[in-house]
C-alpha cells in the first residue's frame, strides 16, 4: 500500500499545479497597452492610412469613368440606363469610422501628455474628416457617428442627421486637425501634416459651398459661409506653408514629373501616395494606362483636348484650320501640359517614337500619359514606382481662385497668384496678368452654357486641365450640377481620309489605317509593303452596325472629302443616362431592411432606376 | 516476471475466455540450450507459511527464470513452508508442485507451469508433429491440446511439439492468437503437420481504445479499427495518404497529390459551421502529425466515431478521435527486418492540351473576338506574346508553306514566335522514382525489450526543371524496462524529418499550373535562338528552368514519451503513468529572384524585379503531456464483472514563430538572409499558448458477456476559454446486448454465429478554438503602405467580442449493430447516428451597418447531421491443386447528411448559410439546351447573365430556364422565398463513400487489391477552372477535348456553347451554376493493387534469415469517373481548387498538383 500512496500523492500534486488556466497572448496587445504610449497611438494612426487611403493602384484608376472627357470601354452600370438602382447600390460601409472613432474615444491616457494625445487625435479627426467627405458626397445626409456602438446601442437605428449637420462636425473636425496637428514638414511627403489637413479642409468646404449654391440648398448656413472657409484656409496655406508651384524642372517636365516622380515633389505635394521598389510596394499605373485589356482603355476626347489653349493664351478653337488639323498639327504650340498628358508627337518609350497605340489602347488618338511611366519594362505587372499626389497645392490655388470668383471677390491679384501662375508654368505667355474679361464661347457652349462669368469659366477650364485624371472631375460635375456633360458623345482625332495609312507623330512609319471595308483594306495593303507596315500598323475598322464601336462621324455631314472624326461608341450613347436624382447615390436596399428609419434618397425610392430622371 | 506476464493476462482477462496458452505463445519463447542454465544455476528457497507466489518470486529474484502460468489455476490459498538451499530450479519446482495438480516444464529460462494432466486418464500415446501458418514460418508457442481435455502442450520455436495423450483421444486442437483454431482427426496417424490460418476477423480481437484497450467483442462504442496491412507493401509519402479510404466515414480529403499533402481527418461529416474541429489525432496517445510518422511503425489505427468512446477525451474529441497505435517491441530472439521498395511514379492523368500554336492561336482569337461583340481584336495573348491578325495569317502562310521555325528573328532583333509548345511536356517528368527503406530491429526478454526503426523515403520530384525533392527520415527506439516485479518503465523516443522543395514562380503569383494557362502560350516556344527564355516561358517552366525560385520547407519532430505501469493486488489495480514532450519544429525558406528573358536579340530583360528577397520562417511547437489513470477490474461471482477507470491528463502547447523577409539579395543563387542587402526588411511573429487538463473516468460492466454497459465522463478545461467558461463536464453512456449469448438464443451458430446490438449517447463541448478567441485583442501587423518612408507597423481595431458565451455542443445519438454469419466467417457491422451540433459559434443577429464592425459572433447555430456506416468482410478458403487458398473480402459503405437548424439569416439569402439548408447544395439555374437561331432568341426572354461584353446573347449561346416565369432570367432576391430562376441543382458533398478490399492467398503467393470511391457527388467547375479552357480566359490552354465540341451552325448539337472567351468569368454564362454544366465526379479507384510472393522456409533459413517476401505493388492504377467522359485532363479528385500552398485555393479547380500513381517492386526481409 505503501506504493500505492505515493503515487496518489504524485497525482495529487501534479494535479493541484495545474488547475488554473488563463493564459495571455504575446504576440497582440490589449488596449490599455496601445492607448498608454505615444509609440501605441502613432502605431495605431499608421492602420488609417492603410485602410482610409487609396493605394497607388486605386489612385492611378481613381478617375477612369464618369468623367466627361474619356472614352472608355466600360460603362459602370451608374451611367447606364435603367441598370442601377438601391438594389445594386454599394458603399454604405462604416467599418473605418469605427476604427476612428475607437480610437478617438479611447485616446484619453494621462500617462501620454495632451498635446501629444491632440495630435493624433488630429490626424484621427483629419481622416474621420475624410471619410464623412466620402460619405456625405456619395449619399448626402448621413447618420452622424462619434463613438464606436455597442451591440445594444438605440442610436444604431437612428435616422439619417441631416446633410447640414454632418458637414458642420466634418468642419470642427477639420479644424481640430488643423489646429492639433503639430507636424509641419514631412520631407517624405506621405504623412499627415497640418497643411495637409489645410489641404482637406479647403477641398471640402468648396466641395459644400458649391454643392450648396448650385444645387440651391437652403440650409442656415450659407453657400458663401462655406466659400469664405475655402479663402481663409487655402489663404492661410498659401501664406504659411512654404509650398509653390514647382517649376524646376522646365516648362516641358515640371508638371508631369509631380505624377511621375518616384519621391514626392514636396514643393509642390502636400501628401502623396508612395511607392517604393525597395519595399515591393508598386502599383499597376503602367499596366492599367497600356493594357488592351486590363484597363478600361481610357481614351480623352477631343473635345475636351480643345480646350487646351494656344502657348499664346488664346483658345486653340480660335486657330483657322482647327476642325480639319491631325494629331501632329493640332499638338503644336499649345499649353505644355498636353505633351505631358497624352502622346504627342516626339513622345517616345524607352527612345522609341512612341506613337498612339491603336492596336492595343487608344480608342479616340489621345492617349493618356498623364500618370504612367515612359519605360515599357512597367506595363505588364503592378511595377509603378512613381509617387501619386493626394493634395497638392495647385489644387489649393484652384480652389482658392474658385471660392473667390464664386463669392464675387476675386481680383487681378488673384488671378496672377492662381491661375496666372498655373498657366506660366505650362508655358504660356499670355493673359497672365489679369483676369479674363473675354468668353471662350467653344469653351462654353461644350461646356457650361449657362455661366457668363469669364473667371469662373476659365478656373473651370484651368481646373479640368490641371487637374484632370487626379480624381476630381466627376465631384466637380455634382457640385456644378452638370451632370449632362456625362452624356457627351466621345469623339477622336481627325482622319482626313480612310483606307490611307497614317503616320500620327511623323516619324517615319505609319501608326494606324482606318478602313471602311475588308476590300478597300486589301487594295489599301495592295499598295504598300504591307508586310513591314503591318508591323507598326494597325488596321482598324471604323464603318458597321451596332456591334461596331469604333467609328467615323464626318466633319461635315455629307461631305466626305473634308474628312471624319474619329467616334468610340456612339451606338451606345443612347444609353448613357444622368438624371436629376443621381447627384445622390441610392442607399443599398438592405440598410433600410436592417434599419427602417433610414429613408432613401429622393427618386431612388422603391427600387426605382437610373432611368434619366 | 509476474508482472510483465501480467499484461498479457491483463487483456486476457478482460476477456476470460483465451487459453492460457496464449500466454506462453506471446511471451516469443526463447529456444537457447538452456539445459546447462537450469541444471548449474543453483537456487535457495526459504519460506514460512507462504504462498506459490512468494517461492516464484525469490526463484526469479535470484536467477533469470521467468515464470509463465495461468493465475487462475494457482491456487493462492495454498501455503508453503520450504528451506532448500543451493538445488536446482527442478529440485524447487517439483517439491511446489508435487501435491497440488501443477507441473513444470524448462525451457530455456522459462519455466511453464500448467495444471497437471488429468490422473485418471491414461497417457498411453505419443504424437509429435509441427505447426506453421500459411506462408510456412513455424509458430511457436501454439497451444495443442487434445480437445475435451486439459491435456495438452506448447509448440517450441521451431513449431515442433511432442505430446502424450490418451488412448480415447480422438480431435487435437490447434490455436495460436490471431489464427483459427485448427482441429485434427487423430486417427492412428503419430506425426502431424498443421497448417494454422490467420484469423483476420477474430471474435478475440482487441481494439485500442480511449487509454486502453477493448474486446471488440464486448465494444458499445462506435469504433472502427484497422491494422498495419493498410500501410503494407505501399509507397505513398504519408501516413495520412495511406489511410484515405480504408476506414467508413474517416474521411480525408487531400487537396491534391503533393508529396508533403496532409489533411485534417473527418469524421461523420460536417462537424460545425462555427468553430468547426475536426477528429482528434493522437499518437500513442499523445498529439502528433501523422504526416511525420514512418508509416512501418504503426500497429494500428483505431478510429472513435461517437461521443460515447470519445468522450474520454472530452472537448478535444468533439468530433472523434483517430489512435495511431505504434508496434511494441517483439520478445524473443533478436529479429532484424528490412522492407524497401522501388517506385515509379507518374501522375494519374496529364492534361491533353492543344500543342499546335496554329490552332491555339485562332482559337484564341475567336474566343477573344467572340467575346467583345465581334467588334475588337486582341493585340496581346495576354502579357507575353504580341498578336495580330498579320502574325495569325503569317503563321497560316508558314503552315502552308512547310516552314517549321518557330522563331523569326526580325532586323531589329525583335522575335515573332510561331510556337507549338507542349507545356505539360514541359513540365513534368515523364516519370519519377522514389524509394523507402524501413529497417526494425526488436528483441528482448521479459526484463527488458527494445523497438528501433529507421526509415528513410526519398521522393526525386516530378518538374522536369527546379524539381521537388521530398525527403522523410524516422528513427523511432522504444523499449522497456521491467524495474521491479511490480513496476515496468517504457519509452517511446521517435524523431522525424521531412523537407521538400517547392519550385514557385515570380513572374505572377499562383502556381505553375495556373500560370501555364495564362501565359503558358503554345504559340510561344520556350527558347529563344540564342538560347534564352521567352516571355512566355518566363511566366511559366522557364522560371523552374532558371531554377532559383523556391519554397523549401523542413519539418522536424523530436518527440518522447516515457511511461510507468504499476500493477498491484494481483494485477487486479494497474496504475499507467506518462509523461510526453514534443519539439516541433516548422521551418521554411522562400528565394524570389526575377527571372531573365528576352523578346529581343541581345536585350536581357527581368520579369519580376520587385521580387528580389529571401524570406526565412522558424516556426516552433512545444507541447508536454501528463497522463495518470488508474484501473481496477474484478469479476464476481453470478458471471458479473466490473472495470473502472480514473484518470487525470494535463497538456500545454506552445507555438511560436517568427518571420523576416529581406530584399536586395547580392547574387541570385543566395541562400541566407545575410546576403539580402536590400532596405525592405519585414518582420513579424506570433505566439499562442494553450492548456487542457482534464479528469476522466470510465466504468465498465457485463454480465456474462451478455449485458453490457460502460459509462464514460471528463472533467474538462481548456485555456481557450475565458476565465467563468474554462471548465465543463461531459458524461456519455453506452450499451451493447449480445443477443446472440441468450439461452433463448437457439440459432445455429453456423448460420448466425453472434449478433450485438448497441446503442450510446454522449454530448461533448467543442473545444476546437483559437487560443485568446474571447479577448479583445489588437493586432499587429506590416503595413502594405508606405507612410514615412518605410511599411510600418500598425494596430488594427479589436473585434467586437460577444458579452456571454457557452460551448459549442455535439451530441451524438448512435445505434449500431454486429453480425456474424456462417460460424464468423461473413461479418456484418452497422452504425446509424445522429450528431446534433448546437450552439455553435456562428455570425450575430445583423445589425445595421453603422455598427462598423462583424456583428458579434455568439451561440447563435444548430445543426443535425445523420449519417451510418456498413462494413461487411467474409474470409473463407478452399483447396486449389492441393493447397488453401485463403480469400477474404472487405467492403465499407459511408453516407451523412446534415441540415442546419438554427443560423443567423433572417432574408434567407442564398450567399449564406439558411435554416433548413442541406450543407453543400448547389443553387442553380436550369439549362438544358443552347440557342440555335436569332429568331428564337429574340422570342425568348431576357437574361441578367453576360455571355458577351455588351450582354448580346447570341445562337449558341445556353438557354437558361425562366423557371419562375416572370419573363426573365434573374435571381430574384437571391433568397430561398424569392430565388428567381435558381433552384437546388446539386450537392457538392460526397455521398456513398465506399471502400472494397479483396485479399486472397495460396501456396506463398498473396494478391490484394484496395478499391475506393465516391457513390454520389456534383462538382460545378468554378470560375477560372481548367475544365473551362478558353472560355475561361482566351489565352488559357486549349483542352482537346474542347475542338469540334462548341455549338457552331455546322455542329449544333455539341456540348459547350458558342466559343467565346471570359464567360467563364465570375457570375457570366459558364461559371453561373447551371445543370447543363454540373458533373457527376463520383468515381471508383484502384487505390492499391498488390502481389507478392513468400519464398519458401526452407530456402530462406539456409540464408539465415526467416522470412523473405517479393511484391510489386501499384498505387492509384485504374480510376473511373463519369467526369471522365467529358475529359480526362485532370483527376477527378483533383476538383477541390487550385493549389492551397501557393495560392488562396480560388484561382481555379484543378490548378494543383496532380495526383499520382505509382508501380512499386519491393521486399521484405526477416533475419
Amino acid at each position: 500500500m505503501k506504493r500505492l500512496t505515493y503515487l496518489f500523492t504524485l497525482l495529487s500534486v501534479i494535479c493541484l499545479a495545474a488547475c488554473s488556466l488563463d493564459e495571455e497572448p504575446k504576440a497582440s496587445v490589449t488596449k490599455d497597452q496601445i492607448f498608454s504610449s505615444e509609440a501605441g497611438l502613432k502605431t495605431y494612426v499608421y492602420s488609417f492610412y492603410e485602410k482610409i487611403l487609396p493605394s497607388g493602384s486605386d489612385l492611378n484608376q481613381i478617375e477612369v469613368e464618369l468623367t466627361d472627357f474619356g472614352a472608355i470601354n466600360n460603362l459602370p452600370d451608374f451611367q447606364v440606363k435603367n441598370s442601377y438602382s438601391e438594389v445594386n447600390s454599394d458603399g454604405w460601409t462604416w467599418t473605418n469610422l469605427r476604427s476612428i472613432n475607437y480610437f478617438i474615444v479611447n485616446c484619453t491616457n494621462p500617462g501620454v501628455s495632451e498635446s501629444v494625445r491632440n495630435n493624433y487625435i488630429g490626424i484621427a479627426r483629419f481622416f474621420r474628416a475624410y471619410f464623412y467627405y466620402g460619405m456625405v458626397r456619395k449619399f448626402g445626409d448621413v447618420p452622424w457617428i462619434d463613438k464606436p456602438f455597442d451591440v445594444d446601442d438605440p442610436a444604431l437605428y437612428a435616422a439619417r442627421d441631416s446633410r447640414e449637420t454632418v458637414m458642420e462636425h466634418v468642419y470642427e473636425d477639420l479644424q481640430f486637425a488643423c489646429n492639433n496637428i503639430t507636424m509641419t514638414t514631412d520631407a517624405t511627403g506621405s504623412m499627415v501634416t497640418k497643411w495637409a489637413a489645410y489641404a482637406l479642409a479647403s477641398r471640402v468646404c468648396l466641395f459644400e459651398g458649391t454643392y450648396r449654391k448650385y444645387h440651391n440648398l437652403n440650409l442656415s448656413t450659407s453657400a458663401n459661409t462655406w466659400l469664405q472657409r475655402v479663402v481663409d484656409m487655402s489663404k492661410y496655406l498659401m501664406d504659411n506653408s512654404g509650398k509653390k508651384l514647382y517649376t524646376a524642372a522646365g516648362t516641358a517636365k515640371s508638371y508631369r514629373a509631380l505624377f511621375t516622380s518616384d519621391v514626392p515633389v514636396t514643393d509642390e505635394v502636400l501628401m502623396a501616395v508612395c511607392s517604393s521598389a525597395d519595399l515591393g510596394v508598386l502599383h499597376h499605373a503602367n499596366w492599367k494606362w497600356t493594357s488592351p485589356t486590363y484597363g478600361n482603355r481610357f481614351s480623352f476626347t477631343r473635345t475636351f483636348i480643345n480646350t487646351y489653349l494656344q502657348t499664346d493664351g488664346t483658345p486653340y478653337t480660335s486657330r483657322k484650320d482647327w476642325q480639319t488639323e491631325g494629331l501632329y498639327n493640332e499638338c503644336q504650340n499649345r499649353d505644355a501640359r498636353l505633351a505631358q498628358t497624352i502622346r504627342t508627337p516626339g513622345y517616345t518609350r524607352d527612345g522609341v517614337a512612341a506613337a498612339p497605340d491603336f492596336l492595343g489602347y487608344v480608342r479616340t488618338g489621345y492617349q493618356p500619359i498623364k500618370l504612367c511611366l515612359d519605360g515599357t519594362k512597367y506595363d505588364n505587372a503592378a511595377l509603378n514606382t512613381n509617387a501619386l499626389p493626394l493634395f497638392r497645392y495647385a489644387e489649393i490655388l484652384l480652389n482658392y481662385a474658385e471660392a473667390k470668383a464664386e463669392l464675387g471677390t476675386f481680383t487681378n491679384d488673384d488671378w496672377v497668384k492662381t491661375v496666372g501662375a498655373i498657366r506660366a508654368r505650362s508655358g504660356i505667355t499670355g493673359g497672365l496678368t489679369s483676369k479674363p474679361t473675354v468668353i471662350d464661347t467653344y469653351f462654353q457652349k461644350k461646356y457650361f452654357p449657362s455661366i457668363t462669368d469669364p473667371s469662373i469659366l476659365e478656373i473651370r477650364r484651368e481646373r479640368a486641365i490641371e487637374l484632370c485624371l487626379e480624381g476630381f472631375r466627376f465631384d466637380d460635375i455634382r457640385r456644378w450640377k452638370c451632370g449632362y456633360l456625362l452624356n457627351m458623345s466621345w469623339d477622336g482625332m481627325y482622319v482626313p481620309k480612310l483606307n490611307v495609312p497614317m503616320d500620327l507623330d511623323h516619324n517615319g512609319t505609319y501608326d494606324v489605317l482606318f478602313y471602311d471595308s475588308d476590300a478597300n483594306l486589301a487594295a489599301a495593303k495592295a499598295k504598300l509593303d504591307w508586310a513591314t507596315v503591318s508591323k507598326t500598323c494597325a488596321p482598324i475598322l471604323v464603318v458597321g452596325g451596332a456591334n461596331q464601336l469604333q467609328q467615323v462621324k464626318e466633319v461635315e455631314a455629307g461631305n466626305p472629302a473634308a474628312g471624319y472624326y474619329l467616334t468610340w461608341d456612339t451606338p451606345n450613347d443612347y444609353k448613357r443616362v444622368f438624371g436629376e436624382k443621381q447627384y445622390l447615390y441610392p442607399i443599398p436596399s438592405l440598410v433600410m431592411v436592417k434599419n427602417p428609419n433610414i429613408t432613401q434618397n429622393k427618386g431612388w425610392e422603391n427600387s426605382a432606376s437610373n432611368d434619366g430622371n | 516476471m509476474e508482472n510483465k506476464l501480467s499484461d498479457i493476462i491483463l487483456s486476457l482477462k478482460i476477456g476470460r475466455v483465451m487459453k492460457i496458452t496464449m500466454v506462453f505463445l506471446l511471451m516469443g519463447i526463447v529456444q537457447v540450450s538452456a539445459a546447462p542454465y537450469a541444471e548449474e544455476h543453483h537456487i535457495s528457497v526459504a519460506v514460512e507459511n507462504g504462498t506459490f507466489y512468494d517461492i516464484i518470486s525469490q526463484i526469479e529474484k535470484q536467477s533469470e527464470f521467468m515464470f509463465f502460468y495461468k493465475s487462475e489455476e494457482i491456487d493462492n490459498g495454498q501455503r508453503y513452508t520450504l528451506n532448500m538451499r543451493d538445488k536446482t530450479a527442478s529440485e524447487v519446482l517439483n517439491a511446489i508442485t508435487r501435491n497440488n495438480h501443477l507441473s513444470y516444464r524448462i525451457v530455456g529460462k522459462h519455466i511453464i507451469i500448467t495444471k497437471v494432466l488429468s490422473t485418471t486418464q491414461e497417457n498411453n500415446k505419443v504424437i509429435s508433429g509441427t505447426v506453421q501458418d500459411a506462408q510456412g514460418v513455424p509458430v511457436a508457442g501454439a497451444n495443442v491440446t487434445v480437445k475435451g481435455t486439459t491435456v495438452g502442450t506448447i509448440t517450441d520455436a521451431e513449431g515442433n511439439f511432442d505430446l502424450k495423450i490418451p488412448a480415447n483421444a480422438t480431435t487435437l486442437a490447434v490455436s495460436y492468437i490471431g489464427y483459427l483454431t485448427k482441429d485434427m482427426p487423430i486417427g492412428k496417424q503419430s506425426k502431424f503437420k498443421v497448417v494454422l490460418t490467420e484469423d483476420l476477423q477474430a471474435l478475440e480481437e482487441v481494439v485500442v481504445v480511449g487509454y486502453g484497450t477493448q474486446k471488440k467483442v464486448n465494444l458499445t462504442g462506435a469504433v472502427d479499427q484497422v491494422t498495419d496491412k493498410v500501410f503494407n507493401n505501399r509507397s505513398v509519402s504519408n501516413v495520412t495518404q495511406a489511410l484515405q479510404g480504408t476506414i467508413p466515414n474517416l474521411n480525408i480529403s487531400l487537396d491534391d497529390g503533393k508529396p508533403t499533402r496532409t489533411a485534417s481527418y473527418n469524421i461523420r461529416g460536417t462537424t460545425s459551421i462555427g468553430q468547426g474541429g475536426s477528429a482528434l489525432v493522437l499518437i500513442d496517445g499523445v498529439e502528433g502529425d501523422p504526416a511525420l510518422l514512418n508509416p512501418n511503425d504503426i500497429a494500428s489505427v483505431s478510429v472513435l466515431k461517437d461521443a460515447a468512446s470519445a468522450a474520454i477525451y472530452g472537448a478535444r474529441g468533439s468530433f472523434g478521435v483517430v489512435l495511431i497505435t505504434t508496434k511494441d517491441p517483439q520478445k524473443g530472439k533478436v529479429s532484424v527486418n528490412y522492407n524497401g521498395n522501388v517506385s515509379l511514379q507518374k501522375p494519374t492523368t496529364v492534361p491533353d492540351f492543344v500543342t499546335d500554336g496554329l490552332v491555339y492561336a485562332e482559337h484564341f482569337r475567336e474566343a477573344y473576338y467572340a467575346w467583345n461583340n465581334y467588334a475588337s481584336l486582341p493585340s496581346k495573348i495576354n502579357k507575353s506574346q504580341l498578336y495580330s491578325d498579320a502574325w495569325l495569317n503569317n503563321y497560316k502562310q508558314r503552315r502552308e508553306q512547310g516552314i517549321t521555325d518557330e522563331v523569326e528573328t526580325g532586323s531589329d532583333g525583335t522575335y515573332t514566335y510561331y510556337g507549338n509548345t507542349d507545356y505539360y511536356h514541359e513540365l513534368y517528368k515523364n516519370q519519377t522514382f522514389a524509394q523507402d527503406h524501413n529497417i526494425n530491429i526488436s528483441g528482448g526478454s521479459d526484463k527488458s525489450d527494445f523497438y528501433i526503426s529507421g526509415r528513410y523515403y526519398g521522393y526525386d520530384g516530378l518538374f522536369r526543371y527546379n524539381t521537388d525533392n521530398y525527403d522523410m527520415m524516422n528513427i523511432r527506439a522504444k523499449g522497456s524496462l521491467q524495474v521491479t516485479n511490480w513496476l515496468r518503465l517504457t519509452n517511446n523516443m521517435e524523431y522525424s524529418d521531412m523537407s521538400y522543395h517547392n519550385p514557385i514562380n515570380v513572374g505572377e503569383g499562383g502556381s505553375i499550373w495556373r500560370n501555364i494557362a495564362d501565359e503558358g502560350h503554345p504559340s510561344s516556344p520556350i527558347f529563344n535562338p540564342d538560347g534564352s527564355l521567352t516571355m512566355s516561358a518566363a511566366y511559366t517552366v522557364g522560371d523552374f528552368i532558371y531554377g532559383k525560385n523556391g519554397l523549401d520547407t523542413h519539418k522536424k519532430e523530436l518527440k518522447n514519451t516515457t511511461g510507468f505501469v504499476a500493477k498491484f493486488l494481483n494485477n487486479k489495480l494497474r496504475i499507467n503513468g506518462d509523461f510526453t514532450f514534443r519539439n516541433f519544429d516548422d521551418n521554411s525558406n522562400r528565394r524570389r529572384v526575377p527571372v531573365p528573358y528576352s523578346t529581343k536579340q541581345g536585350v536581357t530583360t527581368w520579369l519580376s524585379q520587385s521580387y528580389n528577397d529571401y524570406q526565412k520562417t522558424f516556426g516552433n511547437t512545444l507541447y508536454t503531456a501528463t497522463n495518470l489513470y488508474a484501473e481496477y477490474e474484478d469479476s464476481f461471482a453470478g458471471g458479473h464483472h466490473f472495470k473502472g477507470m480514473v484518470g487525470y491528463n494535463y497538456e500545454t502547447s506552445k507555438y511560436e514563430t517568427s518571420t523576416v523577409l529581406r530584399n536586395g539579395l547580392l547574387l541570385a543563387d543566395s541562400e541566407s538572409l545575410n546576403l539580402a542587402l536590400g532596405d525592405a526588411t519585414t518582420t513579424s511573429a506570433d505566439w499562442q499558448k494553450w492548456r487542457i487538463a482534464g479528469s476522466f473516468f470510465r466504468l465498465n460492466y457485463d454480465y456474462k458477456e451478455r449485458y453490457l454497459l460502460e459509462i464514460n465522463g471528463r472533467y474538462d478545461g481548456s485555456s481557450k476559454f475565458p476565465t467563468d467558461q474554462q471548465w465543463a463536464f461531459f458524461p456519455s453512456v453506452s450499451a451493447g446486448w449480445r443477443v446472440s449469448e441468450e439461452p433463448f438464443w437457439k440459432i445455429n451458430k453456423n448460420i448466425i454465429s453472434d449478433a450485438k446490438i448497441r446503442g450510446s449517447y454522449g454530448s461533448l463541448g467543442n473545444g476546437n478554438i483559437d487560443p485568446y478567441s474571447y479577448l479583445e485583442l489588437l493586432s499587429i501587423n506590416t503595413s502594405g503602405y508606405v507612410v514615412n518612408g518605410a511599411k510600418n507597423k500598425y494596430a488594427g481595431t479589436p473585434e467586437v467580442k460577444p458579452k456571454s458565451l457557452t460551448w459549442e455542443t455535439a451530441t451524438t445519438t448512435d445505434i449500431g449493430g454486429d453480425l456474424g454469419f456462417l460460424n464468423g466467417k461473413l461479418r456484418l457491422s452497422g452504425d446509424y447516428y445522429i450528431r446534433k451540433t448546437t450552439d455553435m459559434y456562428t455570425k450575430g443577429v445583423t445589425l445595421p451597418d453603422v455598427f462598423g464592425a462583424t456583428s458579434p459572433k455568439g451561440n447563435y447555430a444548430d445543426m443535425t447531421t445523420r449519417g451510418w456506416e456498413l462494413s461487411l468482410s467474409y474470409s473463407d478458403k478452399f483447396n486449389l491443386a492441393g493447397k488453401p487458398f485463403n480469400y477474404d473480402i472487405h467492403a465499407t459503405l459511408a453516407d451523412y447528411k446534415s441540415k442546419i437548424d438554427r443560423y443567423n439569416n433572417s432574408t434567407m439569402s442564398l450567399d449564406d448559410y439558411y435554416e433548413g439548408m442541406t450543407v453543400g447544395e448547389i443553387w442553380g439555374y436550369e439549362s438544358n439546351g443552347l440557342f440555335q437561331s436569332e429568331a428564337e432568341i429574340q422570342g425568348y426572354v431576357n437574361t441578367i447573365i453576360p455571355s458577351s461584353a455588351n450582354k448580346k446573347v447570341y445562337p449558341g449561346d445556353v438557354k437558361f430556364e425562366d423557371l419562375n416565369g416572370n419573363g426573365k432570367i434573374d435571381y430574384g432576391d437571391n433568397t430561398v422565398t424569392n430565388p428567381g430562376d435558381k433552384k437546388i441543382i446539386g450537392n457538392k458533398e460526397p455521398r456513398y463513400i465506399y471502400s472494397f478490399t479483396l485479399n486472397g492467398d495460396w501456396n506463398n503467393f498473396f494478391v490484394s487489391a484496395f478499391f475506393q470511391g465516391v457513390g454520389k457527388q456534383n462538382w460545378y467547375p468554378s470560375a477560372e477552372s481548367g475544365f473551362w479552357g478558353q472560355f475561361n480566359r482566351p489565352y488559357n490552354q486549349l483542352p482537346n477535348w474542347h475542338l469540334n465540341n462548341y455549338w457552331t451552325e455546322d455542329n449544333t448539337g455539341a456540348y459547350l456553347p458558342r466559343y467565346s472567351g471570359y464567360t467563364a468569368l465570375s457570375g457570366r454564362e459558364l461559371s453561373t451554376p447551371q445543370t447543363r454544366y454540373l458533373q457527376n465526379i463520383a468515381y471508383l479507384r484502384l487505390k492499391n493493387l498488390q502481389f507478392g510472393y513468400t519464398l519458401p522456409h526452407k530456402l530462406t533459413a539456409k540464408a539465415y534469415m526467416q522470412n523473405v517476401r517479393i511484391f510489386v505493388s501499384g498505387e492509384n492504377l485504374f480510376c473511373w469517373s463519369p467526369l471522365y467522359k467529358k475529359t480526362k485532363d485532370f483527376d477527378v479528385t483533383n476538383t477541390s481548387g487550385s493549389d492551397p500552398d501557393l495560392t488562396s485555393g480560388t484561382s481555379g479547380d484543378f490548378y494543383s498538383y496532380p495526383v499520382m500513381k505509382s508501380m512499386t517492386l519491393g521486399v521484405s526481409i526477416t533475419f
